[in-house]
């Protein structure tokens, strides 16, 4: 007796810490149950590298997390996966493209001068981008939409179909059967954007000088500029590069990731010392998202190595809810129904067993909260199936102990022996699927292993659950004599007549 | 009042060859199933892989509807879907839309498009540009998948791979604790249910093109679980017996051991199914199929162990 009030102050407490637990931490949910985005990465080797070693991913993690950061998302989380892939969860994130975009481009930022020489072709090219830019800027809804636009209507920017097919041959673009003629002037800006790359000298001052960058709307008020701040080497370096050029027309081209995406001249006023300070800004003609994705990326540094986007999964807040109420529909009738049969057939050791088994139910949830362990639909399916499994422990037992009865036992030895015996084949049973749990984590991926670690909680849980919870609670009634009956164990009539 | 142990008072070994041939006749139409899969120039697999192993984007949204969705069918639908035209990603053709195939469910509310691989921008284009099509959607209720094909290989591989282990770790945890030929028996009856499972949706996926997923997987290596942790309390019970009933032969010992715990073996089968029957009742039509898969592993792991296990032994133990 005094053994068992050991044991039922030791579940007790437990129960009264799980629940705390619960209230305080709550349980975290999946993205499939509370709706977002959830992206995975697969890094690239590229270059000298041939296969991706851990310290690169990492780097690359890294590079990721400060882009992220800068976006803005709440509760955001990436994780790397294997060897060379990243998973990024943003719960919330209706929109993943937004994210997609910052992440996959590497962001290498260089600063160059055009090559002497090269004046003429520079003057064909600049003019056809400024009119693709602009045509295409008036027909983006994002930008025509900026309430800082107080210039009234503006007149549309053309460009005659016959310009656009006599340029589009002219710099060798080949354009697809069908595409519409924003697509066109798309592939053209492209093509110009690589071309101008090519009049620039070699690379004299990249991203990796950079200390700051920030926006600031352009002076036409409809745009932004991403201002950026050099220090003292790339300030020196900045400063050379802008008085080789100066006065001379040519122009100053900032490369992101082969591209130039913005080309300045800087006047003659610098001839003796070019811009120093540290500083500069660069006039694009960017959204106001545009130039924020843009700083994000200058400011989280350039990429090590080259991401691919291999799956995005989206679902939306909703659709999540209407998951965790199937779920939780299925779980709580599955369960009612199990209570009714452990009752009906083990009649007063069917009653502890449900006692123990919402016991074991409170503490899997305890654990998920305090690990944290992220509950997601395979999760769930996960712990309803060891739920089965808590129940066959169950089973095992009160068989023996309904054996021993029938063999003309007495009611306490029976349910000692009853233990005893079931002993040895749960934990055989249980062991085989820890084995397997086991190797699930280890070598699954993704989800696998989310499902390996609650099945492997909840095979753990339903031992201590059925061998502690079970057999406290049951020989805590058998300490009391109106309860020591064999008959509210199973049917008098399948007792043998010396017992009854 | 006779129990029901006693009622089913299973001898199973005298019945050993009719056992034998119910399950040899499941696993002949097992592979026969897996093997039309195979050769049919539709699936060209031993099942029909899903999108998670294609590769390919799968958009999910629900309509709002008031009183009842405005009629729409399938081909409507995916007459409406080829006739979109998406952007092209930098380098790379438009996505070419001919081959989607689309679903309605729940009278109408739910629309499921099967679509080549589209970029988080492509696929937001298309939900803008089908709206006229199906009307209002519910906010918040969209879900946008896409999935590389190099990531169900991956999958795939990372399963086998673990599955392969564990069985490896259950054989030498069984011959550590009983001996060889129970790890052997063990493997066979895993091998038996993974089988029958994997037969059973090849045929659904045949006759009602149902696909196998990522969380078909996950069930394949549950049952692998179940099944063998089911097998082990008939080889307790088996080596029990046999201390017991010395004098008798291993199939009588088997034979009582299957009669000791047959009780248990159908109460756990029924107490385990019942949630996952809820979950295949109320579950919804994600958790749907894999219930099913998950209940189909149960039933044929209950079988094996009665039917399968304690039949091999006294055959194989005479060797």
């Amino acid at each position: 007796m005094a053994r068992q009030q050991g044991w039922v102050a030791l579940i007790l407490a437990l129960a009264i810490a799980s629940a705390a637990l619960l209230a305080s931490y709550g349980l975290q949910l999946g993205l499939d149950l509370r709706g977002g985005s959830q992206l995975t990465l697969q890094v690239l080797p590229a270059g000298e590298i041939r296969s991706v070693q851990k310290e690169q991913l990492e780097a690359v993690k890294e590079v990721l997390e400060r882009r992220i950061n800068g976006l803005g998302v709440a509760e955001s989380t990436l994780q790397t996966v294997g060897n060379d892939q990243l998973v990024l969860q943003l719960p919330g994130e209706q929109d993943p493209s937004r994210a997609a975009r910052v992440l996959g481009s590497t962001a290498l930022l260089e600063f160059r001068a055009q090559k002497p020489g090269t004046e003429k072709e520079m003057q064909g090219l600049l003019p056809l981008k400024r009119q693709a830019e602009a045509v295409l800027a008036a027909r983006d809804p994002a930008l025509n939409q900026d309430p800082t636009d107080a210039g009234g209507p503006r007149p549309t920017p053309q460009l005659p179909p016959e310009d656009l097919a006599r340029s589009l041959r002219d710099l060798g673009v080949e354009v697809p059967a069908g595409s519409s003629e924003s697509d066109q002037i798309g592939l053209l800006l492209q093509e110009v954007n690589r071309r101008l790359v090519g009049l620039y000298g070699p690379t004299q001052l990249t991203g990796k000088e950079l200390t700051a960058a920030g926006r600031q709307q352009s002076a036409t008020a409809s745009t932004w500029d991403v201002t950026l701040s050099f220090n003292r080497e790339g300030g020196e370096k900045f400063a050379a590069l802008t008085q080789s050029i100066a006065g001379t027309g040519r122009v100053l081209g900032i490369v992101l990731d082969g591209r130039s995406i913005s080309e300045a001249t800087v006047g003659p006023e610098f001839k003796a010392a070019g811009i120093t300070g540290g500083g500069a800004s660069i006039t694009g003609n960017f959204t106001a998202e545009e130039a924020r994705e843009l700083e994000v990326q200058l400011r989280g540094g350039s990429l090590p190595l080259p991401v691919k986007i291999i799956e995005v999964r989206t679902i939306g807040p909703s659709l999540g809810a209407e998951n965790i109420r199937t779920s939780l529909l299925a779980a709580l009738s599955g369960l009612a129904l199990v209570a009714l049969f452990m009752v009906i057939t083990y009649r007063l050791a069917g009653m502890v067993a449900v006692v123990a088994l919402s016991l074991y139910g409170l503490f899997n949830l305890a654990i998920y909260a305090l690990i944290p362990v992220t509950l997601t639909l395979p999760g769930i399916a996960g712990f309803i199936l060891s739920l089965g499994m808590a129940v066959d422990a169950n089973v095992l037992i009160f068989e023996r102990i309904k054996d021993e009865l029938r063999s003309g036992n007495t009611l306490i030895r029976s349910i000692d022996t009853g233990f005893a015996l079931a002993f040895s084949s749960i934990l055989d049973g249980q062991l085989t699927t820890l084995i397997s749990c086991a190797a699930l984590f280890a070598l699954g991926t993704g989800f696998v292993k989310g499902f390996a670690v609650t099945l492997g909680i909840g095979v753990l849980l339903s031992l201590f659950s059925a061998l502690t919870c079970t057999r406290t609670l049951l020989r805590l009634l058998m300490s009391y004599p109106a309860l020591r009956r064999p008959t509210y164990f199973l049917p008098g009539a399948e007792l043998p007549a010396t017992a009854s | 009042m006779a129990t029901l142990a006693s009622l089913l008072d299973l001898r199973v070994n005298r019945r050993r060859r009719l056992l034998w041939a119910i399950s040899g006749i499941a696993l002949l139409l097992s592979l026969f199933g897996m093997a039309l899969s195979w050769r049919s120039p539709e699936i060209g697999l031993p099942l029909r892989p899903g999108l998670d192993f294609t590769g390919g984007t799968q958009i999910e949204l629900s309509r709002r509807c008031d009183d009842s969705c405005p009629p729409l069918t399938v081909s409507a639908l995916e007459a409406g879907v080829r006739s979109i035209s998406l952007p092209a990603e930098a380098g790379e053709s438009p996505p070419d839309l001919r081959g989607v195939s689309g679903q309605i469910l729940d009278d109408g509310e739910l629309v499921l498009l099967r679509l080549p691989t589209l970029s988080a921008a492509q696929g937001q284009a298309l939900v803008d540009q089908i709206r006229p099509l199906v009307g209002e959607i519910e906010p918040g209720g969209l879900s946008v998948d896409t999935i590389g094909p190099t990531l169900g290989a991956q999958l795939l591989r990372s399963s086998l791979i673990s599955l392969l282990v564990s069985f490896v770790g259950i054989a030498l945890y069984i011959t550590f604790r009983y001996d060889r030929i129970f790890a052997l028996l063990a493997l066979v009856c895993l091998g038996h249910d993974v089988l029958i499972t994997c037969g059973v949706f090849a045929w659904l996926g045949l006759l009602a093109g149902v696909e196998v997923n990522s969380l078909f997987a996950v069930a394949l290596l549950t049952i692998a679980g179940y099944s063998v942790n089911d097998t082990v309390v008939i080889f307790d019970r088996i080596r029990e017996k046999r201390a017991e009933l010395k004098e008798q032969s291993l199939a009588e010992q088997a034979d009582a051991a299957v009669s000791a715990t047959l009780t248990r073996s159908v109460y756990t089968s029924l107490t385990t199914l019942l949630p996952l029957i809820a979950l295949i009742l109320f579950g919804g039509s994600t958790l749907f199929w894999f219930a099913v898969a998950l209940s189909t592993g149960i039933l044929v792991g209950a079988w094996s162990s009665i039917a399968v296990a304690p039949t091999l032994l006294p055959v194989l133990s005479r060797r």
